[in-house]
């Protein structure tokens, strides 16, 4: 298989805190490949260098064989690069729906000043956000709705762009179990369709139940990368999570 | 908080029946508008049937003036939350971009206002391009820093009059209407400043805007070209402060670097925006209003300008707290706003 996403000896610092340390992995194309670690280990920070969020120390990011590093993250989500927060980050202050469309801002005169939403982008809104089961929330305030919601609304948001790759940052993170169980769900389907998925999780049963590959962090470092029963058995993923390292 | 209703249907989603975007408001709020303007475009007819005519159309004036300054820095200072403290610096490009060619070689300005506020866009463009790489407190200080710059830049410059500034001959007409030309650009500048607000508001722009005032990385990642936003916004809310400055100054019969380059003017916007309420249409218009009447009010009745000062800051304190959002954020989410002033 392909690797899609490629990142290359990536070296983050803040202040003394060394929190990304010499990191390179492959995210292999069509995958669902989630990113563990205890918390610290830099995962986060991981997923900041890919979509630019912040600006790396050093290294490099490759996304479908371009070298992407240093582009800014609107053009990285128009190449295809989705991503989602930890801690939600909806626009509480704009609808549902607004959410949805937000993303779509174009540079062009047409698309700066023509309609707020566009007929298609609602009609694709719509059928994303009740692929989510929250469409009947479209006009409501984002701040309205629940966490778990908020977690839905972040997740078919970021399908608006139609991207190749979607970075999940713990999605199951305070998420009821009902909620989570439609979310996984909908992770599956859109997998089965060829959309590739790059996870970071702590709930080590869905990890192991959805990833084809998995990658351990700990200590900004990448440990070991290799498929859910490789990691399983590895004892030094045990040390990691008792900090042992 | 809404329940997590939706769970109920397990894993098939629920089918949603119609959810129909809501409706706007209707057609009221068109005639209470339509109604203003005409009255307005009659006023300056007005002159055989009104003893204080001269008063009445230079503080119509210079309220219509303060609507499009206050509208125009809300593009800005509102729907992104980049508070400017800088924005006088259009006001005196405009005033001089027009004053040049009027001392120097009798250009009306009336033919260069549009002149002036292309010359505020250009100016904004590049001001952005090096403010916006900063953002809060930061972001203010590099907008006094600019206007501090303007000043020193003006001062010494002979031929634009250094500190004593260009006098400007009057409008070649008849003293009795001399008024009247200044009321009709300044209200071509206040609806041209009403216009542009309400049509960034209602597009991707204006939501990209307002996306990057609440999170501005949430916005990028989400797929807003922030930076570029940014300064579009900068360069679109400083055309109609150039225009109004280029015919202030026009109607004053002088320009000056210090009756343009001051953080007062400034801040002047930025209250009347914050009063009103800042982020919408019609809270800039409304706080221009209200703050006019009350300067009127404390200088014939005070006459002094430091009570005026007192009066405002009062009126600041006193609004916020009963209107955290400005008379009409608050308003609108009290849904108490009248149709006619909600064109959000
Ligand atoms: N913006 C930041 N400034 C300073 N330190 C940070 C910042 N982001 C992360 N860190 C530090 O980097 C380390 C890795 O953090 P993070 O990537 O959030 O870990 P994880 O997501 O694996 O829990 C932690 O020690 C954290 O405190
Ligand atoms: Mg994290």
């Amino acid at each position: 298989m392909a690797v899609t996403l490629e990142v290359s000896d990536l070296n983050k610092s803040f202040g003394g805190i060394h929190a990304v340390k010499d990191c390179s992995f492959g995210v292999e194309d069509g995958s669902i490949t989630s990113l563990i670690g205890p918390n610290g280990a830099g995962k986060t920070t991981v997923f900041n260098l890919i979509n630019h969020v912040i600006r790396p120390d050093s290294g490099t990011v490759r996304f479908e064989g371009r070298d992407v590093t240093g582009k800014m993250p609107h053009r990285l989500t128009r190449l295809g690069i989705g991503r989602t927060f930890q801690v939600t980050r909806t626009l509480g202050d704009m609808t549902v729906l607004e959410n949805m469309v937000v993303g779509s801002s174009g540079t062009g005169v047409r698309s700066m000043f023509g309609s707020r939403m566009l007929d298609h982008e609602v009609e694709r809104a719509m059928e994303l956000l009740e692929f989510v089961g929250i469409a009947e929330y479209a006009y409501t305030n984002a701040e309205a709705l629940s966490y778990g919601q908020r977690k839905l609304l972040e997740f078919s948001a970021v399908l608006m762009s139609g991207p190749q790759i979607v970075l999940l940052d713990e999605p199951a993170g305070g998420v009821n179990p009902s909620l989570l169980t439609r979310m996984v769900a909908r992770i599956r389907e859109l997998n089965a369709n060829g959309l590739t998925f790059f996870i970071v999780e702590h709930n080590m049963d869905l990890v192991m139940d959805i990833s084809d590959s998995v990658i351990v962090m700990a200590h900004g470092e990448v440990l070991l990368h290799g498929s859910p029963d490789d990691v399983q058995s590895d004892r030094r993923v045990l040390d990691a999570y008792l900090g042992k390292v | 908080m809404i329940e997590d209703r939706a769970d109920a249907g397990g894993l098939e989603p629920e089918v949603v029946e119609a959810v129909a975007a809501p409706k706007g408001p209707g057609r009221s709020r068109w005639g209470v508008v339509a109604v203003l303007l005409v009255g307005l475009l009659l006023l300056p007819l007005s002159r055989p049937f009104i003893d204080s005519y001269n008063y009445t159309v230079l503080l119509a004036t210079n309220g219509l003036m303060w609507i499009a300054l206050a509208s125009s820095w809300n593009i800005l200072g509102g729907y992104s939350g980049y508070i400017s403290l800088g924005h006088a610096v259009f006001l005196g490009v405009g005033g001089y971009v027009a004053a040049v060619p009027l001392f120097y070689y009798g250009v009306s300005p009336f033919l260069t206002a549009l002149a002036g506020g292309l010359a505020a866009v250009a100016l904004g463009l590049v001001a952005g391009l090096i403010t916006l790489r900063t953002r809060g407190p930061a972001f203010i200080i590099s907008t006094i820093a600019l206007l501090f710059m303007f000043l020193l830049i003006f001062e010494n410059i002979d031929y634009l009059g250094g500190t004593a500034g260009l006098p400007l001959p009057v409008v070649p007409i008849s003293r009795d209407w001399l008024k009247a030309p200044f009321f009709y650009a300044m209200l071509i500048a206040a609806v041209g400043s009403i216009v542009l607000s309400y049509q960034v508001a209602h597009s991707k722009f204006g939501l990209g805007l307002r996306a990057i005032a609440e999170d501005e990385t949430k916005a990028e990642v989400a797929g807003v070209p922030t930076r570029f936003y940014k300064i579009i916004a900068f360069a679109l809310s400083a055309f109609w402060v150039g225009v109004a400055g280029a015919m202030w100054g026009y109607s004053l019969a002088f320009v000056r670097p210090t009756l343009f380059f001051t953080v007062a003017i400034s801040a002047q916007m930025v209250l009347m925006a914050i009063i009103g309420g800042r982020g919408t249409v019609a809270g800039p218009v409304i706080g221009a209003v209200l703050i006019v009447a009350v300067n009127e009010f404390s200088l014939t009745q005070f006459g002094s300008s430091e009570i005026n000062i007192l009066i405002s800051g009062v009126l600041l304190v006193t609004v916020l707290l009963f209107f955290p959002l400005g008379i009409v954020g608050t308003l609108r989410e009290k849904r108490l706003l009248p149709a006619f002033l909600d064109w959000d």
